[in-house]
């Protein structure tokens, strides 16, 4: 217990240090490049707003269209920068490994954790500026929101874990990831809410786990939407799976990393 | 890949105080033996024991990040082994001598350089055991005589296992000579009969 509680003390010196190397890194090294980071998702959500205004067309009863969208968007934006973050992770600071105490899963989790704090500090703050000016203040179940922002974070990074780890014995697996991004942004309910399909088609659709986690944060944060037809086992599920090959897979690309 | 067994069923001890100099030729697999004691890489069977504290393996290989400047770098390993931050950069800065260079990215160094920092970071850390690949050999003369000089200081206090082509550096340092060669290491007390030893012991003296 306490050789536990010692390397759980390392874990997290490392992960600290390796996360304050990120910032560096990430954001360049004046402080305005924080700023960077809310300028992506904002464009998103400007962007979708304006068509939405322009095409006329109606958010779900309920729901304003920023709040609608940020929703939407930023979790989705979660799992996607998490996902290609942590797959380049280790490409990206192979130097460090030269310390015994710094693995590759320890570059994943510095650079998912500080993706997933960063843009789960802009989900909050779109939120509130939208509530001041356009929308409602509402927070309806903040565990479930939380818990949806999270279930984002961790499925991305560990999706990212298994490309990055995979990504050691091909690089097919690195470039797999991109198309697969592109239709889940079409078909994980960014733009829709479970409610408003068919029958036939939801039942299809709800076995994409991040349709689930976006409609966790949606009916978390509105007071006026239930997602009724979502599992939160579901997307936990999917988590447990894809740990269950990316820590095995990184044990084993351990091996395969070549120093130089 | 075909296997190159570095170690290969070989059950041994270095007792803490002792100064080894490994010798080895070229591709014997000197480097991934340090790495290996270091813990970066795993063997491929068997365990590394380690009772003290032993620093990662110091050399002109890696272990910068290049876009970092050579202060960042040492804040960052001063966090990793959870040493002050302040007196860490402090000492690397002094002991390196790279001046303003010092707060430029490690990408601009020449491996000269690298191995300055690396050999003054790795000095304001206490370490029991340094891993030391072929980098003493590094700068001019009077940067010599200043790392002799460090690690005599703390001969008390630590000691190192060494990689090195050149054979006056290890007779410097060690007081113990080992020779990898075949997947077998073999020790010895001199380094003249550690060299007779090899096969090959012009090559091992040789670069």
């Amino acid at each position: 217990m306490k050789e536990f509680a010692i390397g759980l003390g390392v874990e997290l010196r490392i992960v600290h240090a390796l996360i304050l190397r990120e910032t560096r890194t990430r954001f360049g090294r004046n402080q305005l490049g924080y700023l960077w980071a809310f300028a992506e998702p904002l464009i998103w959500i400007g962007t979708f707003a304006g068509m939405f205004y322009f095409l006329g067309r109606l958010t779900p009863a309920g729901m304003d269209s920023i709040g609608f969208l940020a929703t939407g968007i930023v979790t989705f934006s979660i799992f996607r920068t998490c996902v290609d973050r942590s797959m380049t992770a280790i490409d990206g600071n192979k130097a460090l490994l030269f310390y015994p105490q710094v693995r590759p899963l320890d570059l994943i989790a510095a650079r998912a954790t500080l993706e997933l704090v960063t843009l789960a500090t802009v989900l909050a703050i779109v939120l509130c500026i939208n509530s001041v000016f356009l929308g409602r203040f509402e927070i309806d179940n903040l565990l479930l929101m939380m818990g949806g922002v999270l279930f984002a974070g961790l499925l991305g990074s560990a999706l990212g874990l298994v490309a990055a780890s995979g990504a050691v014995f091909s690089p097919l697996v690195e470039r797999s990831t991109g198309p697969l991004m592109r239709p889940l942004f079409w078909i994980s309910g960014l733009f829709f809410c479970s409610d408003d399909i068919p029958a036939s088609a939801r039942e299809i659709m709800l076995y994409n786990p991040i349709f689930h986690v976006i409609e966790m944060v949606r009916d978390g944060w509105y007071l006026s939407y239930t997602a009724r037809y979502i599992n939160i086992l579901y997307p936990a599920g999917w988590l447990l799976g894809l740990a269950f090959i990316g820590l095995p897979l990184e044990r084993a690309a351990r091996r395969r990393l070549e120093l130089t | 890949m075909g296997a190159n067994h570095v170690l290969n069923n070989v059950s041994c001890t270095i007792e803490a105080g002792q100064n080894v100099g490994i010798l080895g030729r070229n591709g014997a697999g000197k480097s991934t033996l340090l790495r290996i004691i270091a813990g970066v890489e795993s063997p491929d069977e068997g365990r590394v024991i380690r009772k003290s504290r032993v620093s990662w393996p110091i050399g002109f290989a890696g272990a910068f990040n290049g876009s970092l400047s050579g202060e960042e770098n040492c804040r960052f390993v001063a966090r990793v082994y959870g040493e002050s931050i302040d007196r860490v950069v402090e000492f690397a800065y002094d002991f390196s001598e790279l001046g303003d260079y010092f707060f430029a990215p490690t990408r601009t160094y020449s491996s000269g350089m690298k191995a300055r920092l690396a050999f003054g970071l790795s000095m304001a850390i206490d370490f029991d055991v340094y891993l030391v690949d072929e980098v003493t050999a590094v700068g001019d003369k009077p940067f010599q005589e200043k790392c002799k000089a460090a690690f005599k200081a703390r001969r008390e206090r630590s000691s190192v296992i060494m990689v090195s082509h050149q054979m006056t550096t290890i007779r410097d340092y060690c007081s113990m000579f080992a020779v990898l060669e075949q997947g077998h290491i073999r020790f010895y007390e001199t380094i003249e009969k550690a060299v007779a030893s090899t096969t090959s012991a012009e090559r091992v003296g040789a670069a």
